[in-house]
Parts: structure tokens; sequence; C-alpha cells
């Protein structure tokens, strides 16, 4: 598997030279991942496939503008494959016949505040954080840190999942929230 | 200075894509003025990238890789500019949040003494419940309770509903159990961006017929 630094300057060969060999390389490694992502959020598997490969088509559109020093490319990749997500979803919930092809409007609203130029102390605390937090992930125990995971997926498979595990959904939300209080405190402590 | 944030629960399903949409644009017009809370998205967006490294992969189909590459390559599909949608005034100094860019909103309606709503339409979500209250300095809106959840961000002005006083960039979650009357404070107009699960129940016979007529 390769390392953090590794991915970095696969991703950086794609955005200078546009390296499909780089780009094999954050492929096999992120593809599997996404379609992983999508299938748990409860994707029907041939949807998972179409929506990890358009999240690896916005890989390499998007390269240039990936900043190392403001999250993990799988922080980054992460945020691309949930845009994706959300956006397959509205749509099928609309119908095609509201579907405005033509036309392109940005209806991410979270993408626009969370993403566009951060001010210097925000940028700044990107790295600390992700360092952080990936080693405050590392403290929590085990049954928390898989209710984490499951909060990334959606309401319906925290219901099945919770089943799957013979767990009452209380206790499985108050895993999520434990394992949040843990990342608020964290938060709390970097905070200028 | 904010004072009312949303819940953590609030920002983690923000972060993870779990929010339904009328509520994505109401937590998403607090995230553009909250520093803080931006910070705690991030943090649960990185907890994201974690779960994707920690996540058990799921084989690609054989061409995967050689279709996605062929996608490149194609011409990205040519996407006209969006003409900017029309928008009802705002009073000086109020800008939209831009979690509306993708959203009709109606012209400002009459409802009342001094209030006004306008009708937010959300491009693939029409369902959703979401919706503009504009009411004047002194005023107060019927007393009233929610269905469901009801999310509020205040655009500017201030006013007090019998549990805090909420003002400009404040956040406020109301559930079924809250039956509140906010109260307009002086000095100025309030403008708040609101997304209700299920409908309001006003008060009153006079407030229930013009909550029922509006459609909130």
């Amino acid at each position: 598997m390769p390392t953090g630094d590794e991915l970095i300057e696969t991703i950086r060969a794609v955005a200078q030279a546009g390296d499909r060999g780089a780009f094999a390389v954050l492929f096999k490694h992120f593809a599997p991942r996404v379609k992983a992502y999508l299938v748990r959020s409860g994707a029907a598997a041939e949807v998972a496939e179409e929506l990890a490969q358009e999240t690896m088509v916005t890989v390499w559109r998007k390269a240039a503008s990936f900043d190392p020093d403001r999250a993990q490319l799988s922080t980054w990749i992460f945020t691309i494959a949930r845009n994706l997500r959300i956006d397959a979803l509205r749509r099928r919930q609309d119908g095609p016949r509201h579907d405005d092809a033509g036309a392109e409007r940005d209806d991410d609203p979270l993408a626009d505040a969370v993403h566009d130029a951060p001010a210097l102390e925000e940028q700044l605390a990107g790295v600390r954080r992700e360092a952080a937090i990936r080693r405050a992930l590392l403290q929590l125990p085990a049954e928390q840190l898989q209710a984490l995971w499951l909060s990334f997926y959606d309401e319906q498979s925290h219901a099945l999942i919770a089943s799957e595990l013979q767990l009452p959904i209380g206790t499985v939300k108050s895993r999520i929230r434990l394992a949040v209080n843990h990342l608020r405190r964290l938060l709390q402590g970097s905070e200028p | 200075m904010i004072a009312h944030h949303p819940s953590d629960e609030l920002l983690l399903r923000a972060a993870a894509g779990t929010l339904d949409a009328g509520s994505a644009i109401v937590v998403g017009a607090h995230l553009e003025g909250c520093v803080h809370c931006r910070a705690a998205v991030a943090t649960f967006e990185s907890a994201g990238g974690a779960m994707l490294e920690a996540i058990e992969p799921v084989l690609m189909a054989p061409q995967a890789l050689a279709q996605t590459l062929a996608a490149i390559d194609a011409p990205p599909r040519e996407r006209a500019a969006a003409p900017p949608l029309p928008r009802p005034a705002l009073p000086a100094g109020v800008t939209w949040p831009r979690s509306l860019a993708a959203c009709t909103v109606s012209p400002w309606h009459w409802m009342g003494p001094g209030m006004r709503w306008s009708r937010v339409t959300l491009p693939h979500a029409g369902a959703a419940n979401v919706f503009l209250l504009r009411i004047g300095a002194g005023k107060a809106l019927a007393n009233h309770t929610h269905d469901g959840l009801e999310l509020t961000h205040v655009m500017c002005g201030s006013f007090h509903d019998g549990r805090a006083r909420f003002g400009a960039g404040d956040f406020d979650a109301a559930d079924g159990s809250v039956r509140h009357q906010p109260v307009l404070e002086a000095g100025g107009e309030c403008i708040c961006l609101a997304s209700v699960q299920g409908r309001l129940k006003f008060d009153g016979t006079i407030a229930r017929w013009i909550g029922a007529l509006v459609g909130i």
C-alpha cells in the first residue's frame, strides 16, 4: 500500500504532468475504497461502480486544486465522493424531469462554505488538524471508531448495521456521540 | 458575535453528507459565517478521510480504469454558465447566503402587518419546506410549534423567543417539543432562513389561517 507521501507525489504528477501511470496508482488505491463507501451507504453495486469512476474522473480534473497543506488526499477524495453521492441521490429522488443538464449551478451548499478560499489561520490549522485527528482516531476504542464510521453511511444503514451487530440503535448513537466528543475536545484544544 | 451554533450531530451529518436537502441549505448558510463550525466540519471530514482509508475495499469492474481514462479523454460536457436567478430585494448590507445559489427564491409575500415571507425552492428536492421570513422591528410572529425539526439561520436583525436571543449569524434547531413565539427586537427588521420538516402549527384561528394559506 502506498504511503501518504507517495500518494501526494502521485497526485502532484497527475496535476502537473497529466501522468497516467501516477493516476493508475491513485485509482488502484482509492477507487475500490470509494466504491466500498458508496456500497456501505446503500448504493447498488453498479451505481457505486459508476460513481467511483466519476469520483476518479473528478480527481483527475481537479488535481491541481488539491492542496496538501489543507487536507489529506483521502479527506479531499472523500468530500468529492460524498458530493457526487448527494448529487446522485437528489437527482434520482427528483426524477429526470427537472434534470437541467444544460445549466450548471453549484448546488452543493456545503462545498462552497467549507472549501472556498480559507482564511490563513484556517489553512494553517488544516495541517495540524489532519495529523491530530488521525492520531486521535487511533486512540478511540474500536467500538466507538466502528460507530463513527457508521455515521458516514445513511440513517437507514445505521439501523441496518445496528441490527447486524445486534445492538440497540441507541447504543450505536451513544458510541458515535462519544467519538464525536473526543474529536470535539481535540478541536477545542487546537483552536487559537 | 455568533452565540448559537448547530449541534455536533448536525455538523457531523453535514460533513458526512447525510443531511436532508433543506437542512443542508440552512446549516450551510450558518457555516459561511462561522469559522468555528467550519473547523468542526473540516474535522469530521478528516474522519471521513480516515474512514475511506480504513474501509475494506470493494473490487472495481475489470475495465474500470480503462473506462475512467476514456471518460477523462472525452471532452468535458459543455456547461452553459447559468444566468443568475432572480432574487427579491434585501435590506442594504444584507447578502444572500451562497448555500441558496442554486435555489429559486420567490418575491416577498404579505402574511400580516410588518410580516412577509418568501418560498425557497431547491433544485432537486421539491418536497423540502424551506422559506424566508422577513419581520419588521418590534413585531411578533404568532406562537407556533412544529411537526418536526425546524432549523433557522438568522440573516439579519434579532429576536427573542422566550428561550434565548438570536442575532445575525445565529442558528437554531427547535423540535416538536418547542412551542415558541419569536418577538423582534427594536433596531431593524429581521430576516430568517428556515427549513421545517412537516408544517408550522400556529396557535389562534387567524394565525392558523395565514399559515395554511401560505403553506408553511
